[in-house]
Order: structure tokens, then sequence, then C-alpha cells
């Protein structure tokens, strides 16, 4: 299969300090990929170059064979490319369902009909369409977190930036997220995954890139990542103590 | 669900559009009554007034970024109408003509100025908006500090003036409600709430900054062009000067910012105000628009659109309770 999204050698520095450093790697379509690491390690500055919203230092990020390296924000959603925020951005004087509107009405689809019984349908499908009307400003911390990935998904992305989303629920809001997450990969979204809970990426991903002090540390199935003397280094330390 | 649903709400959006209907309506009779020639006069400044702060309100309000600069498109309006009459211009033309210079002048601001945020916008307004007022104070073409005076070979008749604000204002209000319920006024809120997140979510902010700039622009320039033919004499100070910046921004604020009535409220509480305060306190009459204004910031940042809103809310909940 052909790789949806390929990026080389990507690096960003902020006043010399290396945030990402020569990372490289491929995702093909229809995967979900777990992007772990600890904090600090580049996670979300790699999310925030492939959704345009700063530009890398150098390297390339090639989007379904285009050249994606410094686009700008909105046109990558047009393309196709959304992300969702750690820190939920909502916008807070409009109600819920408005906020997913505003996805439908300008993302990749531009919608312009129907507007009110899809935005129910996305809401539906993350749990909230009992709060459509709601203001935004109202909404609880879990449910900021829901509906920052409704008004994601309402673009109609192909490849889905997810950041965090499951971090402060609790154990069942995760499970029905991540469960969330499995039936919109299944109708045929690709989807990068940041999280900090490893049983979560297990039970999630196809494929798992691992980041530390913004270089990639290793890549592969889940399983053996969870194994891997390296990535086990990164998060708890050295074994016998540094 | 939707053709129960729809229906109420149709019947309800009809009654909503009955009031102003109606207080167009009155408007337009007014001058068949005995009214003096005052009275129709701060009728006609209220007008357009009332033009230039509904177009404000769409950069200012909906988009949320606030310009201390619309002197600038209202001096160019006026100068546009003035020129374009002495030209032998229809006067009617030179509406469109002055919106459409005060557009393309909006695009020149906006293109350097958007690339700054917040307060750090306004401040950059002011200075194009004191730069453009020095330029015409010292352009020889229009006659400089000491003003332009336009030439017309028709009687003055202060009726036309009259329908010819009404109809500004009320245009300004058309424009200003369909932009609201447009794909471009949910952009521009959205632009509003977080500008991040709207570019995350697909809205270009740059370009739909700069066409909410063009757009309240054009009428703050028509506005100009309006007020122009009526005065029939306009110097840079007094259509570029700063007090007119704030007292097209003045007007959205007390009214109600981010509103479609709020700028129409303000404008006619604004237009009463001036007359009454000019009159009486020639001197410190700006001074009490800045305590008005602070007032209306620490009290009720909605405006008078706001404390109806608050005063509607306290009666449903005594009749609840």
């Amino acid at each position: 299969m052909a790789a949806l999204l390929s990026v080389e050698n990507l690096s960003k520095y902020f006043s010399g300090l290396a945030a990402l450093d020569g990372v490289s790697f491929e995702i093909r379509e229809h995967e979900i990929v777990g992007l772990i690491g600890p904090n600090g390690a580049g996670k979300t500055t790699l999310f925030s170059i492939i959704a345009g919203s700063q530009p890398p230092t150098s390297g390339t990020i090639t989007f379904e064979g285009r050249d994606f390296t410094r686009v700008k924000p909105f046109h990558a959603v047009h393309a196709g490319i959304a992300r969702t925020h750690q820190i939920p951005k909502p916008f807070l004087s409009m109600t819920v369902r408005e906020n997913v509107e505003v996805g439908l009405r300008f993302g990749r689809e531009q919608q312009s009909r129907n507007l009110e019984k899809q935005a129910m349908d996305i809401l539906d499908l993350v749990g909230i369409a009992s709060r459509a009307g709601t203001s935004a400003a109202a909404l609880s911390v879990g449910d900021l977190k829901r509906l920052e990935l409704a008004r994601t998904l309402a673009a109609r992305p192909r490849l889905l930036l997810c950041d965090e989303v499951c971090a402060g629920l609790t154990e069942s809001e995760m499970q029905s997220i991540l469960g969330l997450l499995r039936r919109i990969q299944s109708l045929g979204t690709t989807i990068i995954y940041v999280e900090h809970n490893l049983r979560a990426i297990v039970a999630t991903c196809h494929h798992v890139i691992v980041l530390n002090f913004g270089k990639k540390l290793a890549e592969g199935p889940p399983e053996q990542m969870q194994n891997d003397p390296a990535v086990i280094e990164s998060y708890i330390g050295k074994k016998g103590g540094a | 669900m939707s053709a129960a649903a729809q229906s109420p709400g149709a019947a309800a959006r009809a009654l909503r559009a009955l009031p102003p209907l109606l207080l167009l309506g009155l408007l337009a009779a007014l001058p068949f009554f005995d009214l003096g020639a005052n009275q129709i006069k701060v009728l006609f400044l209220t007008f357009v007034s009332i033009g230039a702060s509904v177009g404000w309100n769409i950069l200012g309000g909906f988009a949320g970024q606030v310009s201390f600069g619309f002197a600038v498109f209202y001096g160019l309006g006026a100068y546009t109408t003035a020129v374009g009459i002495n030209q032998g211009l229809s006067p009617y033309l030179t509406y469109p003509l002055a919106g459409a210079v005060a557009a393309v002048a909006s695009l020149l601001v906006g293109l350097p100025t958007f690339r700054l945020r917040g307060p750090y916008f306004a401040i950059a307004t002011i200075g194009v908006s004191e730069a453009t007022r020095v330029i015409m104070t010292n352009l020889e073409f229009t006659g400089g500090a000491s003003g332009y005076r336009i030439t017309e070979h028709v009687p003055f008749r202060q009726g036309e003036h009259y329908y010819t604000g009404l109809i500004l204002a009320a245009c300004a209000v058309v424009v200003s409600i369909a932009v609201r319920q447009s794909r471009f006024g949910l952009g521009l809120r959205a632009i509003r709430d977080d500008q991040d997140a709207a570019a995350d979510s697909g809205v270009n902010p740059y370009t739909y900054k700069l066409a909410a700039h063009a757009l309240a622009a054009a009428l703050t320039g028509a506005a100009g062009g309006v007020y122009a033919r009526y005065a029939a004499f306009i110097d840079p100070e007094g259509v570029f000067g700063f007090p007119r910046s704030v007292g097209i921004l003045l007007m959205p604020v007390i009214g109600g910012v981010n509103t479609i009535w709020g700028p129409v409220i303000g404008g006619g509480v604004y237009g009463v105000i001036e007359e009454e305060l000019v009159a009486r306190f020639p001197q410190i009459h700006l001074l009490l628009y800045g305590v008005l204004v602070m007032l209306i910031i620490l009290f009720e940042p909605g405006g008078v659109v706001g404390l109806l809103q608050r005063l509607r809310r306290l009666v449903t909940r005594s009749k609840v309770a």
C-alpha cells in the first residue's frame, strides 16, 4: 500500500533547541498509528507542523504524493488533514452544534446542505448529541474533548491527528473514545494518535512510533514496542538507576 | 421533525422582522409630519452614523477586530463624493464609488495590519488613520487643511438627504443581517472566538478578515459620501480626525458590539447625546464619552442590547418564581 503521509528528515529548532531532530516515517492508509514518547519528546510539535500550524526548520512532508511541507492550516484541512488540540479550543460564543457546523462548512467537503442532521450525526457518534443546543462555554472538560473531536471529524479528514483525546477522561470515557477511533478508522480514515497511556495504544494501534528528545527512537507493532528496552528506558529510566 | 419544528420558527422569524419594518415605515413617514428642520437634521446625521457603525461592527463586532481607524474610510468616501460631484457626476453614482474607494483603501490598510492581533492591530489602525489625516491636510489638490467645498447647481432639499440617509442605514442593516446568517458570518464568528482554531477548522483568517474589512469600509465610505453632500464642505480635521474614528466605534459599544441592532440603537443614542452634549458642554463632551464607555465596559459590556437581554432574563425568571 502506498504511503498516505511521509515525513522526511523533519527538524524544528526553537532558538537553537531541537524540538524535532531529523525525524522520518511513513503512514500508510487506513492505519491507526500511535505516537508515543515522554513529555517534551516533540509529539505536539510534530502534529503542529503536519497540520500547518507552524513551519519546520528543515525536512519535507508529503501527503498523497504532494509536497505539504509549509502548507497553511486551512489548506491542510481542505486537503484532508485535521487535528484536535490537546487543550480543546472550542468556539465559546457558539452552541455545540454550531461548533460542529464550522467543521462541516469549512472542512474538506465544504458542506452546505443538511448541516443540522450531519452535525447531529457526528455529535451522536461522539456521544454529546444531548448537548447540541448548549453553549460550548458550558461544557465539562470531558465533553469539550468530545466536541474537539466532533468538530475535527466534521471536517471529514482523510488523516486525523488526535492529540491526547483521552487525557483526563475516566476509564469508561476512554474506552468509548477508543472504540470511536476504531470505528472512524474502519470507515476509511487514517489516524495518528498521540497518547501517554500505553495500554490504550496497545489496544488501538496497528503501528507505533516512539519519539524521545525530538528523535525517532523506534517504530514497530505495539506489542514489540512495549518490550523494546530503549522504549522502556526512555519512559522509566535505565535499569539499576541513573 | 423538521416540518413541524420549522413552521413556528418561520412564524417567529416573521414576527421578529415586524418591529424593524414598522420602524422603517415610521421613519419613512416622519417628514410628512410637521418636524422642524433641526430634528430632520439630527435624524439624518444619525442615519449616516448608523451606516458607518453598522459597517464597523462587521469587522469590529462579528470578526472581533477592533479598529480605531475607520475615519480613513469615512474621510475617503467623503472626499470621493465631493470630488465626484464637483466633476459633474450624479451624487447617487458617487456613493457606490465612495464605497469602492474605501474598500480598496481597506485592503491597503489590512494587508500589513492584519499580521497583528488584538490590541496591536488596534494601535496600528490609529497610526494609519493619523497618517492619512496628515497626508490629506497637506494635499493641495483637495485644498489641504482649509477644506474642500462642493458646488451643486441644484436647490438644497433636506427631504432628499433624509431619505438618502435612511436608505443608507437600512442597506447597512440588511447587509449586516445577511453577513450574520451566512457561511461568511460563521467564519467571522469562528475567527472572533479563536483565530487559530478557525484556521484549524478550514477558515482562512487572512482573506476573511480582509473581506470583512472591505465590506465594513465600503459601508463607512458610502456613509462619508452621503454626509459630504449634505455638509457641502469637508475638511481633513472633520472627516479624518481621530474623534471621527472614536465616534464610529463608540456607537456599537454603546448599543452592543457583535449584535445586529446594537450599532443601530447605539447610533440613535449617540446622535441624540451628540446633539445635546455638544451644544451644552462643547469643551468636555469627549470626556463625558470617556466616562460613558468606562461605565459600559465595567457594568454592561454588552451595551444597551446586553442590558435589555439582562432585563428580559430578570423578567422571565421572576415569572417562573
